[in-house]
């Protein structure tokens, strides 16, 4: 047998492969970019806006309405705000919404699916069922509905949006987990004695992250956008407050004259959506996982 | 005879994540107009990245470094891709493996058939109408032994049972009449009984049209009914080759030699007898019977019956063998001694106590463990090897240093080196994430082990180490071994005690000598004569079974 050296398949590590993938497609990492830089516009808002004290309820009637310059990229609002300095601060008020939504709905959502997953019969038949009623509700609706008993602020938009939003990942946990829950790997789990804490947190919930996470990364351009349109309908953030659906709104009035009123505001919520899906997209070629 | 397939020194490289894998390192090999070759080797080995070069189907990340493949005289590498592409299904044409995965389930049979033969008529440049190509799919369907053309053009790929899945496959392949046939290990996935048919069928095809047949598999009791000539593959390089006979009576090379020494006699003076135990009963299944209730909406639908009246003792310390083809209902009676399912009737007692009764206790449960088919889906992709042990380990008591030992003594028992702890599955070989299974299951100190079919998923080389494992644990461990297989060879050496189970019943029991040497039940010779074995003398030693006990309990077989 003639010898053989070096030259049989590497044996990789996990985390290199996914890395090699995602590194391997543009679109993923231009995403990351986008996201990036609107995470980081969010936290240095005040050092990078161009006027810091166009945010609030500043009136000044000599600026009001001017086109894009070079003092003014955006252009002005209608009370002679800079938009831009807007629009930056506005990714702070959409990603807080997506932490607050997401920081409730994901874990809730995936203790539920995982709980119905693994456990047949009446506790999956309880959850999944109510699950599918909150489904069937068109969320917009319901998020209006919410908006007119409660008073339109940040908080309760950020309400009536996880309430609705858990229900998505209910569902897809439950799928996930259901189909773990049926590996023998479980089965020899249970019978070497392991506890349903065990088995839900140590054995199922490992192979359950990549999936969340990149149904939280898709998701949180969703609730960017969900919570944009929200505002738009007037149920979000009160002014003064910058806010990208609020000025969206706002600028809608005096179109198609001043149509920097809108472009500025709309393509912020465009950039920021785009970045979460590429970014979402290059995850899930990365895990290699379906949402 | 000229050589109508020739490869020489074929350099095949794949590309996986930025680093260069040498898969294929100067293979040379001649199939021989109208010869029979047999390429065989392990997982791995390059075998079907071989058919693939030659049918022109490599993935993108895969380059041919170096070689020429000749087919008929064509420089097929050189060939431009138009012209290639049309002698793929005319010129030669390939068997696939899986007769489920290689069907579309919402397309019937007949459709599969007539795209393959329109499009290939296309490439040809000939035009077909339905009518003529259905006169085709007919006379093909007819070759492969499917009697009724017109209602297997109108099933559903999920209709149809696997051997008739797999004839279809091989009526595909002989839509064109091709010149040379790929087989890629035709029928492994199947019962050994339909994969007796479906070897016979390829055999009678190869000699009624004068095909050339490219077979590549792992099993060489299949080689030896299949082939004239006998490539061996090892690591992406031929390690040998020669006639059937040499390479079979004289090997030169030591894998060789190891593969071939690594498949189980059935008979002759080989065979190995496992000592009958004489020892109290542990388990007892006392009329069992278990029975499926398909449950509709709001009827009851009907009920299938997966075990019928089994009654079966099993002493403490034997190794009990169960077998029988799959559905035979092997798996549904392990699952009741293990408790996780309840008989319909009937009692199933394990060390004197009703399993039905146990309940939740837990000792009592850990008695029992189980070692699965496919060490793939059993171990925890995201856990490593020392979190897989520790689970069972926490009811041994002690503290974390007890256990980090506890764990190096047991893959110590497994013949596994102590740092493999910290590894995680998918960095393991099969054969290593057996051991590691193994050892979870010794992990909770049981005295019984269920092993479901332990070594099918493993190469044969491998499987004959993980036997000998198993043999040391029990006799050191005192364990008892419930071992659930189709493969009869392995069992006639490894298993004190076997019974042989046919659509949930066990129509024939005892000591294997006893039950190969003089098996009484008509299915017990037929399951026994279809088993591919190494040498003629085993061959005659088989019992002799008639075509009509044949017809009357195998699934798969035609007249």
């Amino acid at each position: 047998m003639s010898a053989v050296a070096g030259s049989e398949p590497k044996a990789l590590s996990a985390g290199y492969m996914a890395w090699y993938r995602f590194s391997r497609n543009p679109a993923a990492l231009i995403g990351a970019l986008m996201v990036i830089s609107v995470i980081l516009l969010a936290i240095f808002a005040p050092l990078i806006a161009p006027y810091p004290d166009d945010v609030g309820a500043k009136v000044d009637f000599r600026s009001r309405h001017m086109a894009p310059d070079w003092a003014h990229w955006m252009g002005t609002d209608k009370v002679g705000r800079d938009i831009l300095t807007r629009v930056i601060f506005g990714f702070r008020v959409s990603l807080l919404l997506v932490i607050g939504v997401l920081g409730v709905a994901v874990p809730v959502g995936a203790v539920l699916g995982m709980l119905a997953g693994y456990f047949s019969g009446a506790v999956e038949k309880i959850i999944s069922g109510f699950t599918n009623v909150m489904l069937a509700i068109p969320p917009l609706v319901m998020a209006l509905a919410i908006g007119n008993v409660l008073e339109p602020n940040l908080v309760n938009a950020m309400l009536a949006i996880t309430f609705l939003w858990w229900t998505w990942h209910a569902r897809l946990v439950y799928r996930v987990s259901k189909s773990i829950a049926a590996e023998d790997y479980i089965e020899a789990a249970r019978l070497a004695g392991a506890s349903h804490w065990h088995i839900l947190t140590r054995e199922i919930l490992p192979n359950c992250v990549s999936v969340i996470s990149v149904k939280t990364t898709l998701d949180a351009a969703f609730v960017i956008l969900f919570g944009a349109t929200l505002s738009f309908l007037g149920l979000g953030v009160k002014p003064p407050t910058p806010d990208l659906g609020t000025m969206v709104a706002d600028g809608r009035q005096f179109l198609p004259e001043m149509w920097w009123g809108v472009l500025g505001p709309g393509f912020a919520i465009f950039y920021a959506t785009l970045g979460f899906n590429l970014l979402g997209d290059g995850l899930r070629d990365m895990f290699d996982v379906e949402v | 005879m000229s050589a109508l397939l020739q490869i020489k020194d074929l350099d095949v490289s794949f590309m996986t994540y930025g680093y260069r894998s040498h898969i294929l390192k100067s293979v040379s090999l001649e199939v021989p107009e109208g010869g029979r070759v047999a390429l065989i080797g392990e997982t791995g080995s390059g075998k079907s990245v071989t058919s693939k070069a030659v049918l022109g189907t490599l993935p993108d990340n895969a380059t041919v470094e170096g070689g020429s493949i000749r087919f008929a005289g064509d420089d097929l590498l050189n060939l431009p891709q138009s012209k290639r592409d049309t002698l793929k299904g005319t010129a030669f044409s390939i068997i696939m493996q899986d007769p489920l995965s290689s069907f579309n389930p919402v397309f019937r049979i007949g459709r599969h058939l007539d795209d393959v033969i329109y499009f290939a008529d296309r490439r040809l440049g000939e035009k077909s109408d339905a009518a003529n190509r259905r006169q085709r799919i007919h006379t093909v369907l007819r070759q492969v032994q499917l009697a009724d053309p017109e209602r297997i053009c109108r099933a559903y790929p999920s209709q149809l049972s696997g051997g008739m899945r797999q004839r279809v496959l091989i009526a595909l392949a002989l839509l064109h009449q091709p010149k040379l046939l790929i087989a890629d290990e035709p029928g492994t996935a199947l019962d050994v009984t339909t994969q007796d048919e479906i070897m016979k069928l390829i055999n009678r095809l190869v000699s009624d049209n004068g095909l050339t047949l490219l077979m590549i598999t792992h099993n060489l009791g299949v080689v030896r009914k299949m082939a004239d000539d006998i490539y061996v593959m090892r690591k992406g390089e031929i390690v040998e080759h020669g006639p059937l006979a040499t390479i079979f009576q004289t090997p030169q090379q030591a894998y060789t030699k190891q593969l071939i020494a690594a498949i189980p006699p059935l008979y002759g003076p080989k065979v190995v007898d496992q000592k009958p135990v004489e020892a109290e009963t542990v388990i007892e299944l006392a009329a069992v019977s278990k029975v499926f209730e398909e449950r509709f909406l709001f009827t009851r639908g009907a009920g299938h019956t997966a075990v019928r009246d089994v009654s079966l003792k099993i002493r403490r310390g034997e190794i009990f063998g169960l077998a029988g083809e799959s559905g035979s209902g092997k798996t549904t009676v392990a699952r009741m001694i293990m408790g996780l399912i309840r008989p319909s009737s009937g009692q199933v007692v394990v060390d004197g106590r009703d399993v039905s009764q146990a309940g939740r206790d837990g000792a009592f449960r850990r008695k029992i463990q189980i070692v699965y088919q496919n060490p793939g889906t059993s171990l925890n992709p995201k856990r490593t090897v020392g979190q897989t042990l520790t689970v069972p380990l926490q009811f041994s008591g002690g503290g974390r240093g007890a256990l980090n030992e506890r764990i190096e003594k047991l893959l110590a028992q497994v013949e596994l080196p102590a740092h493999f702890t910290s590894k995680y599955p998918h960095e393991l070989s099969g054969g290593q994430k057996q051991r590691v299974a193994i050892a979870r299951a010794l992990a909770a100190d049981p005295e019984i082990l269920v092993l479901d079919e332990p070594t099918s998923a493993l190469d044969v080389s491998v499987q004959k180490n993980v036997i000998d494992l198993l043999h040391r644990l029990r006799d050191e461990l005192g364990l008892t071994f419930l071992f659930i297989s189709h493969d009869l060879s392995l069992m006639r050496n490894f298993c004190s005690q076997i019974a042989i189970m046919l659509k949930g019943e066990i129509v024939e029991a005892g000591e294997p000598r006893t039950v190969f040497g003089d098996p009484q039940h008509p299915y017990t010779r037929a399951l026994i004569a279809a088993v591919p074995v190494m040498s003629d003398a085993e061959d005659n030693l088989k019992p002799k079974t008639s075509r009509k006990d044949q017809q009357q309990y195998l699934a798969d077989a035609v007249t």
